[in-house]
């Protein structure tokens, strides 16, 4: 292929050493499944980040089917030092989508890896290839009519099990913290082993995705958010579909009330009382998300007044805050606990609270019904209307679940926002003894000053939350190495001796959450 | 450690060949690629969700005969906060058929 053709090459590789590499690709793959065409690339390269696709642009992509060929993808790419980009389904839209954290690694895209391999209705797990979607294993769990229900994150249609489970991404159901549910994984490793493990490794086992420790160190986690291997198969538990399944909100008018309610819920949550992932969205997310638009209300630019923000809830009946729980089991133990619930709430002396007979088919609470009860739906993405322009990055800084802790929070992301001219977009979710606080950065990525602004907001954001002892779960592409640092030199220090044990032609994915053996110097 | 090394320790026939496979009698026949069996199909399970009428995220398209060419740049390229879909997820076949399909639905009065 004409040099021409390949405008972007890997970090430190030759346009005759590429050309090796992806002759040696086209060899084991096949012609079709080797993309080194602009045009073939350009669904790799769409990002919603403050940055030009082009910086997060693949040299190419690979599409593979089996774990053999993820196997001698790696040997090759250890030959020709080629750094490669692993994606599932590439849908982590606001956290990087499928683009690789540097310009010119090789997408290696394993969409095409897509079986359901085990769904066990007795022992409630499953056991699935890297392309299996939540939407495929919902039709399937239906189609079969299986007693279990899933818990996926809001673009959950489209979006792959294993891809959110290693991002440690989160749902919505009482298995709504995914990476806790999860049980046994298979690891192709640089070197071309193929490591499971707990209970994977022991020759004729079932309790793969029965047992997770196995036996001595237990090493799934290192995985996650991590490079040191492309895991080709995941086990995760699933939940015994309840026969009574109870959702309500709770509408709370006012922005200061999230003390309270953070103090109230706190105790339900330990306690198991309420058992799900419990969601407080404030009114710009609510608003989003039931396709309320911003042109509607102003086309000033900057952030929205909160005289606009109090119109709105007038206008719709939404809160400040509102929180969406729900209650799951038998009737008796849904009445037992509804009435601890209600009255508590009660007790709070504030909060509307609204059931699923009230609401009927009312968008937002219909979709949110739907996450918590483990039905594919994308209507939370009705948010990137808000603005408009396509721009989104989530800044996700993980708080105690302390009614003081959330409002201190809430208060220093807004005031951060407005600065940039950019509005508040929050929710916090999971618990019970933390708050994810997961904030949208929404911006008009059309627009390249506001653009600008966004970029400038999320700097300032990590460092002022990082001043208060404060940091974030996750990160988008752009800024993995600067998160890395909030963490520390002698995690980073563990983090490349590993790197540098497990992965020394530093192939994978170099920069994924900061881990580079080319840039990282301390030795 | 070099990559000689790495070529030492490469043994990837005799460990795939060892591994236990037993679940492989469950297994579930899968999407063939980014081959989608109908329009209809693709539609319910992944453009719908954002485009159907009830939904109101995105643009409108049933019954807007919008040429599979358009329909494709738009797949391909993703739009705003649309994302973007390689030929491994919707592949260029499948495009045209939920292009067809919706081209074949009555066209919908109100735009989100």
């Amino acid at each position: 292929m004409a040099q021409q053709n390949n405008p972007v090459l890997p970090r430190g590789v030759t346009q005759a050493t590429f050309e090796k590499a992806l002759e040696a690709f086209r060899a084991l793959l096949g012609e079709e499944n080797v993309l080194a065409q602009p045009s073939q690339l350009t669904p790799y390269s769409k990002v919603m980040m403050s940055v030009e696709n082009d910086a997060h642009a693949p040299s190419a992509a690979l599409t593979v089917s089996s774990v053999e060929q993820v196997q001698g993808v790696v040997r090759i790419c250890n030959e020709h030092k080629i750094p490669i980009w692993p994606i599932s389904t590439g849908r982590n839209f606001g956290y990087g989508s499928a683009a690789p954290v540097q310009r010119g690694q090789v997408i290696l895209d394993l969409k095409k890896m897509n079986r359901i391999l085990k769904v066990d209705p007795d022992m409630c797990y499953a056991l699935v290839e890297p392309g299996v979607t939540y939407q495929q294993l919902y039709d399937y769990i239906e189609e079969n009519n299986l007693p279990l229900m899933l818990s996926f994150p809001a673009p959950s249609a489209i979006a792959s099990p294993l891809g959110n489970i290693m991002d440690r991404g989160v749902g919505y159901t009482p298995y709504g913290e995914h990476f806790m549910m999860q049980c046994g994984m298979e690891v192709v490793l640089a070197n071309g082993d193929i490591y499971r493990t707990g209970m994977g490794g022991v020759k004729g086992s079932n309790t793969w995705q029965i047992f997770k420790w196995g036996f001595g160190p237990t090493l799934d986690g290192m995985f996650t958010q991590a490079n040191y291997g492309i895991v080709t198969k995941i086990g995760f538990w699933l939940m015994p579909k309840p026969p009574v399944f109870k959702p309500f909100e709770v509408i709370f008018e006012n922005e200061e009330d999230i003390v309270d309610i953070v103090e109230m819920l706190r105790p339900l949550r330990i306690s198991g009382t309420i058992p799900n992932s419990v969601v407080i969205a404030n009114v710009l997310w609510e608003a989003g998300s039931a396709n309320v638009r911003r042109q509607t209300y102003t086309t000033e630019s900057g952030h929205t007044p909160d005289e606009i923000l109090k119109k709105i809830q007038r206008d719709t009946g939404m809160g400040a805050w509102n929180l969406y729980a729900a209650l799951y089991g038998t009737q008796e133990q849904v009445d037992a606990d509804w009435k601890i619930v209600s009255e508590a709430f009660k007790r709070l002396g504030k909060g509307r609270i609204v059931t699923q007979e009230e609401a009927g088919d009312k968008q937002p609470f219909k979709y949110r019904a739907q996450l918590m009860s483990g039905v594919p739906n994308l209507q939370e993405f009705g948010l990137y209307n808000w603005r408009g322009g396509g721009g989104s990055m989530w800044f996700a800084p993980v708080s105690e679940a302390r009614g003081s802790e959330c409002e201190k929070q809430a208060r220093l992301a807004k005031r951060i926002l407005h600065k940039h001219g950019l509005d508040y977009v929050a929710e916090f979710i999971v618990g019970p003894r933390d708050m994810h606080h997961v904030v949208d950065v929404l911006f008009d990525r059309t627009n390249p000053e506001e653009t600008a602004r966004a970029d400038a907001c999320f700097n300032e954001l990590l460092d002022e939350f990082e001043k208060e002892g404060y940091a974030v779960y996750r990160v988008n592409t752009r800024f993995q190495e600067r998160v890395a640092r909030s963490y520390g030199t002698v995690k980073r220090d563990v983090e490349h001796a590993i790197k540098r044990a497990l992965d020394p032609n530093n192939i994978l994915a170099p920069g994924r959450s900061g881990i580079d053996l080319h840039t990282y110097n301390k030795v | 450690m070099t990559s000689s090394r790495c070529k030492a320790t490469w043994k990837w026939p005799l460990l795939a060949a060892s591994l236990p496979l037993s679940f492989c009698a469950s297994v579930v026949q899968a999407q063939e690629g980014g081959r989608w069996s109908s329009g209809a199909l693709l539609y319910e399970k992944v453009c719908g969700h954002c485009h159907k009428p009830e939904v109101g995220v995105g643009t409108l398209l049933e019954g807007r005969e919008l040429p599979p060419e358009y329909v494709t740049y738009i797949v391909r390229n993703g739009l705003n906060a649309m994302p973007a879909f390689p030929a491994s997820f919707i592949d260029d076949e499948s495009i045209r058929l939920v292009a067809e399909y919706l081209a074949s639905l009555q066209t919908q009065a109100i735009q989100p």
